[in-house]
């Protein structure tokens, strides 16, 4: 068994027209074992850069606090939020410095940039970034969801449709998953607003 | 002893609440050779000047997203259309047997910057090299050149290091950092105490209030960059030249 | 073998542990507690290898008890919570503690709460949380007769259940269990359920 399935873990991201959307499933689990079922893998850094971690537990939290750190402290010291680009590049020093003892995760960063353009990337636990202009997809889900995002991924979709494509995407993926599942996350980012939704599944 | 009997450590207050050293710091930037800075409109470029035989040295020009050039001759081959920053300093060699090819006072940290001293040379190639090191630690983090405001802050925060820590003495230097970036042209001078502050147009070294005056003087907010590079070479000019020598100069130059 | 378990009522958290040290194929004890009163409105219910959790769970207690010396004010539960999973996870890449812990409080305002922490540092707020292999019957038991609003009572008489699911299902069942609850008036000791005693040791 891989460290990366301990806990299971379903992640992707989609762009659409001027937004994006980004979901998770909500499963914290010990291998077979389901531990709760409203755990929280994708995290706001600011008001249009969220990321997500998929993989092992411990180290999404560990990851996340170290990133939410060296946000503030670029927000402080330049005075500015980051663009997702930069992010990316920020995550993947952090995850390379671990480069012989890494965290267990493949994070995957979606946010707006520069005159609200969408940006997703996904990267793996070393920081090898991978740069998409589609979708990205993480976690012990990862299969089923390609499959899924290939299929039902439209380009330049409105945030209405996004979120639909999104989460029946999700949903449809990590019932084929015995690792996620029970339930979504589903957030969609506009250069406006920031819509959040739990989604139910089979909570079984 | 001679200066006070609080010069003997430099990070001992005296009773008035100054540190002498850095005041001395500050004395030696005075009686080093003039530079000077002028924002121009939009991009940014750096030139130097080599006084005594009337060589305009043109170190960069520095527009965003252009490659460095490095043209040791009349400044007008360069202006072309860009607007920006000007640095600039008097570059007067000790002899003529010099080569003037290897003084070069204006120094590039990154392709967006540039950085002109005024004071003691050797020094200034110690915050040269650490700017350079922090710029390219920037831009291996994040992908993305650094900022001018930070590289001058991490620059800052080098010299007043050295006003504080143990074994070390201020930097015998004030800089004048140009840039440009997302927030357009930028000019600072930062000086031996650490601080730092943003300019329109500033001067330092020998003849400073005379530069400063004259450049209060001629300085306009929508100011072209080659009306900025001509005030720069004139106030430059201004300290060593009678006004008909200007005039002749700058008939030469057009 | 080892079952710790836990769950927040109405006004109250309760965890449970047995009391079985073991080694090997040997009993050594069946008194042990292994519910460590943290503070004064707090439990914290330990799991793992047993010299890790007796040097982990002390060092916990006594950096809580520093922090209130030094600040006069005392960690709220979540911010103990945080505090175990930091050290946990600095312990981790170093020298781990093979430790699980269910971190029970009760504060002032936020009245009840239960943390799930296992021994690589996945932090978790939970209603219902368990560790071992009495946590195969206790979840269960948990998931079909938890509820929010539960009384001491209620709560205790599912207590019961699980320990008697524990006891008639696992091979390898423990004997004697320990209870232990934290609500406004405090956290103490609230029943033993033992199905054997230690025999007493004559005195020399």
């Amino acid at each position: 068994m891989s460290i990366f399935e301990y806990n299971g873990s379903a992640l992707v991201a989609m762009v659409g027209k001027n937004c994006f959307a980004i979901a998770s499933d909500r499963r914290l689990g010990v291998q077979l074992q389901t531990v709760a079922t409203d755990f929280q893998r994708i995290f706001k850094i600011h008001d249009k850069l969220f990321v997500g971690l998929s993989g092992l537990a411990t180290d999404a939290q560990t990851l996340y606090q170290r990133l939410v750190f060296r946000h503030k402290l670029y927000q402080l010291r330049e005075e500015r939020d980051m663009k997702p680009e930069t992010f990316a590049s920020l995550v993947s020093a952090i995850l390379y410095e671990k480069r012989f003892g890494p965290y267990f995760c493949q994070p995957v960063i979606a946010g707006l940039g520069d005159e609200d353009k969408p940006f997703i990337c996904t990267m793996d636990s070393i920081g090898a970034k991978e740069l998409a202009k589609d979708f990205v997809v993480a976690g012990t889900a990862s299969e089923s969801l390609y499959g899924a995002c290939e299929s039902m991924f439209k380009p330049d979709m409105e945030p209405e449709e996004l979120f639909e494509t999104i989460s029946q995407a999700l949903l449809s993926s990590v019932d084929r998953d015995c690792l996620s599942g029970w339930g979504g996350h589903v957030y969609v980012v506009t250069p406006t607003e920031v819509t959040e939704r739990i989604l139910k599944g089979r909570m079984d | 002893m001679g200066d006070s009997q609080y010069s003997f450590s430099l990070t001992t207050f005296s009773p008035s609440g100054k540190l002498v050293q850095i005041e001395h710091a500050l004395t030696a930037v005075g009686s080093g050779q003039t530079s000077l800075g002028i924002k121009g409109k939009i991009n940014l470029v750096a030139l130097c000047h080599q006084c005594c035989y009337c060589y305009i040295e043109v170190v960069g020009m520095l527009v965003a997203n252009i490659e460095l050039l490095m043209i040791p001759s009349y400044v007008r081959s360069v202006i072309a259309a860009a607007n920006g920053v000007v640095i600039a300093t008097e570059k007067k060699l000790p002899s003529i047997l010099v080569d003037e090819t290897s003084v070069q006072k204006i120094q590039i940290l990154t392709p967006n910057i540039g950085v002109v001293y005024s004071g003691m040379g050797p020094d200034s190639r110690v915050l040269v090299r650490k700017s350079r090191k922090q710029a390219e630690q920037y831009q291996r983090l994040y992908k993305e050149p650094i900022p001018v405001t930070q590289l001058v802050r991490e620059t800052a925060t080098v010299m007043q290091e050295f006003t504080q820590s143990g074994g070390v003495r201020p930097f015998g230097v004030s800089l004048l950092v140009a840039g440009y970036d997302d927030k357009g042209p930028q000019l600072y001078q930062v000086d031996p105490s650490g601080s730092y502050f943003s300019w329109k147009a500033s001067a330092m070294g020998k003849n400073v209030s005379n530069a400063k005056a004259f450049l209060e003087k001629r300085y306009t907010d929508d100011m072209e960059l080659d009306d900025a590079v001509h005030t720069a070479i004139l106030t430059l000019k201004e300290g060593v030249l009678t006004p008909a020598e200007i005039e002749d100069y700058l008939q030469e130059v057009e | 073998m080892e079952s710790v378990f836990g769950l927040v009522g109405a006004d109250f958290a309760l965890v449970v542990a047995d009391s079985s040290a073991v080694h090997s194929i040997l009993v050594h004890k069946s008194n042990e507690d292994k519910i460590m009163v943290l503070d004064s409105h707090k439990l914290l219910g330990a799991s793992g290898e047993s010299g890790d959790r007796a040097q982990f769970t002390e060092y916990i207690q006594k950096n809580v008890a520093l922090y209130q010396f030094r600040n006069g004010i005392p960690l709220t539960t979540a911010a103990a919570a945080n505090f175990t999973r930091g050290e946990l996870a600095t312990a981790l890449r170093k020298n781990p503690y093979s430790v699980n812990i269910l971190m029970a409080g009760y504060d002032k305002g936020t009245g009840p709460s239960l943390y799930y922490i296992d021994y690589i540092a996945s932090l978790h707020k939970v209603e219902k949380g368990a560790f071992g292999y009495g946590s195969y019957f206790s979840l269960a038991m948990m998931d079909r007769h938890y509820r929010k609003d539960m009384t001491v009572e209620e709560a205790v008489e599912l207590v019961d259940k699980c320990i008697i699911e524990i006891r008639s299902r696992l091979v390898v069942a423990p004997p004697n269990f320990v209870i232990k609850i934290v609500d406004k008036d405090g956290a103490r000791e609230y029943a033993w359920r033992e199905s054997i005693k230690d025999t007493s040791v004559p005195t020399a």
